[in-house]
């Protein structure tokens, strides 16, 4: 997470991948960040997961990722 | 035993007009994908790069090209030189994958 | 409130020890509540109660210990400080009263007027008024870093805005933090005193400079000054701050040696704060608004005072209309400051030719009449004016003189130079300023036969009019 709040203040756009594990720590830490970085959570657990599954959960994640990476369409 | 007392939390008065919310902006994101870069950040967890494999095949099949780059563990934030790498090469950045 | 007698006393006070035998005897013939400042067993004998918090002192406005006072119903109906026999019988309308005293003997200061103590009320009483949007910095956020990362700073360090220090900076002005001051551009946002003291904190002005830059943001966004062309021009310019009258010596600005320069907190400081009002409640930021294409380094902060009193002439201020001894700011959209040496004239109208020649050179050599400028006349300088008795308006005389240029000189071409008036210009004489368009003032070490020139920015309507405001309280 700081390595994406980092490079996000260098001004890189960033998406942050994490299991739904990670949904109350990366709200937690980004709030100690002071920052609101893209944040996209795949389904928990990832260490037991077969390969497929795991690339089953990319493409799944994919369509928000690259949301996450253009600009809002709210805005 | 003794527990540190919880620190009193530092609290700013906002010098703006307050039209802005109070977080970090994101940075600014380009309008499409045509020619950038886009950095695959594998903060070194087990399992993580199996996803960012198929991330990057995802990404190539759109025509975007793809850098690799891997923390060297993900219990640290990245060294400054591989964050400076990042963004002098990378036009977007994808960090996955934490769990 | 209790009725009856009061007294309000502290063991610090040899005064009030004096009387503490008269305290006793008080009470024993009677009602009397006795108030303690410093030390609830003072006096022995007498049921004190504790005032240590004096929210009884300032209750009943003490300036004095002891206080006797007499009240009714939670009226005070008299009053009286220190000892004197006779007031102390009439008010209590006993008789013999401290024989062993002496008739008359006067008070201490009340504890509600030591330094600290005013000061931390003033304080504790603005906090609840401070209405500015909290922000809590997260547990691992470093609070430099924090306010750099929301754009916060000039890409200096600021000082924290926090709600003591934006209170406590709020005591420097009569005003109430409400109150409106200014419509701050670029985004025109209405400013209260309260926003403009959270940025006078971060540019690390004291209470006291907060009256000057209240003005100078109010100066600064008048039409007639056009802080939002200011901004947006790719011109160099700035707004620079220019202090007259007491309340320059009273914070302590510096008009003296290097003014113009580094190293006095309040002129380092005022001019930071217009600057950090102008980006943080107008939006006014570097690449967005702010076009300049080069800027100057005036632009983080510039703001000094007038030397009036090794003045050869009057002030800056006076000259604009007001009174002397008014303090004021006057506010001019200033480019960088460029010296001018002329170490060897010693009549007045040699040295005016020195200023007019690299006057002229303003912007251009061949433009004139849209650039305004600064003359600030050092003390070195000032003395050839004085010793020669040339007013200022001998000297404005001289240079409007010695600033007609010939036209031919000027146009497009002349000189081997594309840039310059339009042809038709030519077989006319013109003056390099506008009249109004060049200010006179003086400031500087009283070593160094150097002035300094201050070129401004597209002048009048289409730019920008200096604005000189009386600075209130």
């Amino acid at each position: 997470m700081h390595d994406t709040v980092n490079l996000e203040a260098a001004g890189v756009p960033m998406a942050f991948v994490a299991s739904t594990e990670f949904i109350e720590a990366a709200e937690a830490q980004s709030r100690a960040l002071g920052a609101d970085p893209a944040r996209i959570f795949v389904a928990h657990p990832i260490q037991d997961r077969t390969d497929a599954e795991l690339e089953a959960l990319a493409e799944l994640a994919f369509p928000e990722i690259l949301a996450a990476l253009t600009p809002s369409r709210a805005s | 035993m003794t527990s540190n007392p919880t620190p009193k939390p530092r609290v700013l008065l906002d010098p703006t007009s307050e039209r802005a919310a109070t977080t970090r902006e994101r940075a600014t994101r380009r309008p499409s994908f045509d020619g950038a870069t886009v950095g695959l950040l594998d903060i070194s967890k087990p399992r993580g790069k199996v996803f960012l494999d198929r991330i990057e095949e995802l990404l190539v099949a759109r025509g975007v090209r793809v850098e690799r780059f891997a923390k060297p563990t993900f219990t640290k934030p990245a060294p400054a030189d591989l964050r400076h790498e990042i963004a002098t090469k990378c036009d977007m950045v994808i960090e996955a994958l934490a769990d | 409130m209790p009725d009856g007698l009061v007294a309000i006393v502290k063991r610090d006070c040899p005064t009030c020890t004096l009387v503490a035998p008269v305290l006793r005897d008080l009470a024993t013939r009677g009602a009397l509540h006795v108030y303690s400042q410093d030390d609830p067993t003072f006096p022995d004998g007498v049921a004190t109660a504790d005032d240590t918090s004096l929210e009884v002192s300032f209750a009943l406005e003490i300036d004095t210990v002891p206080t006797l006072l007499s009240i009714e119903g939670g009226t005070i109906t008299n009053r009286t400080e220190g000892w004197s026999r006779t007031r102390w019988e009439e008010l209590t309308g006993l008789a013999d009263l401290g024989v062993d005293l002496p008739d008359f003997r006067p008070g201490c200061g009340s504890r509600t007027h030591d330094p600290d103590i005013a000061d931390a009320r003033a304080v504790a009483a603005m906090t609840p008024l401070i209405t500015s949007r909290r922000l809590e910095l997260g547990g691992a956020e470093d609070e430099q870093e924090a306010m750099f990362a929301r754009g916060w700073t000039d890409g200096l360090p600021v000082v924290a805005p926090t709600v003591e220090r934006v209170a406590r900076m709020l005591t420097g002005t009569t005003r109430a933090p409400d109150d409106l001051v200014a419509v701050v551009p670029p985004d025109l946002v209405e400013c209260t005193v309260e926003k403009i003291a959270v940025n006078a904190v971060m540019a690390g002005c004291r209470p006291e400079y907060l009256p000057v830059v209240l003005a100078a943001v109010e100066a600064a966004c008048t039409d007639e000054f056009n802080a939002h062309g200011l901004l947006a021009t790719t011109w160099f310019s700035g707004p620079l701050v220019i202090v007259n009258g007491p309340i320059a010596r009273a914070i302590g600005m510096n008009s003296g040696g290097n003014a113009l320069g580094q190293g006095n907190r309040a002129n380092a400081t005022i001019g930071r704060a217009l600057q950090l009002v102008i980006r943080n409640v107008g939006g006014g930021r570097p690449g967005e608004v702010d076009r300049a294409t080069l800027g100057n380094p005036g632009k983080y902060t510039f703001c000094f005072a007038e030397d009036e009193a090794g003045s050869p002439w009057e002030p800056l201020s006076v000259e604009r209309g007001l009174a002397p001894e008014t303090s004021a700011v006057t506010l001019f959209a200033a480019e960088g400051v460029r010296g001018v040496v002329d170490q060897l004239s010693r009549d007045p109208d040699s040295l005016a030719r020195t200023f007019a020649a690299c006057l002229r050179t303003v912007a251009h050599p061949k433009l004139a009449m849209v650039w305004d400028a600064i003359l600030v006349v050092s003390p070195e300088h000032g003395r050839v004016f004085r010793e020669a008795g040339w007013s200022k308006a001998a000297l404005r005389e001289a240079l409007a003189s010695h600033l007609q240029l010939a036209g031919d000189d000027l146009v497009v071409g002349a000189g081997g130079m594309a840039e310059g008036l339009p042809a038709g210009f030519a077989g006319h004489t013109i003056p390099k300023f506008r009249d109004g368009g060049l200010l006179i003032v003086h400031a500087g070490g009283t070593a160094g036969l150097f002035s300094a020139i201050i070129g401004g920015w597209a002048s009048g309507a289409v730019g920008s009019e200096p604005v000189t405001k009386a600075i209130g309280t």
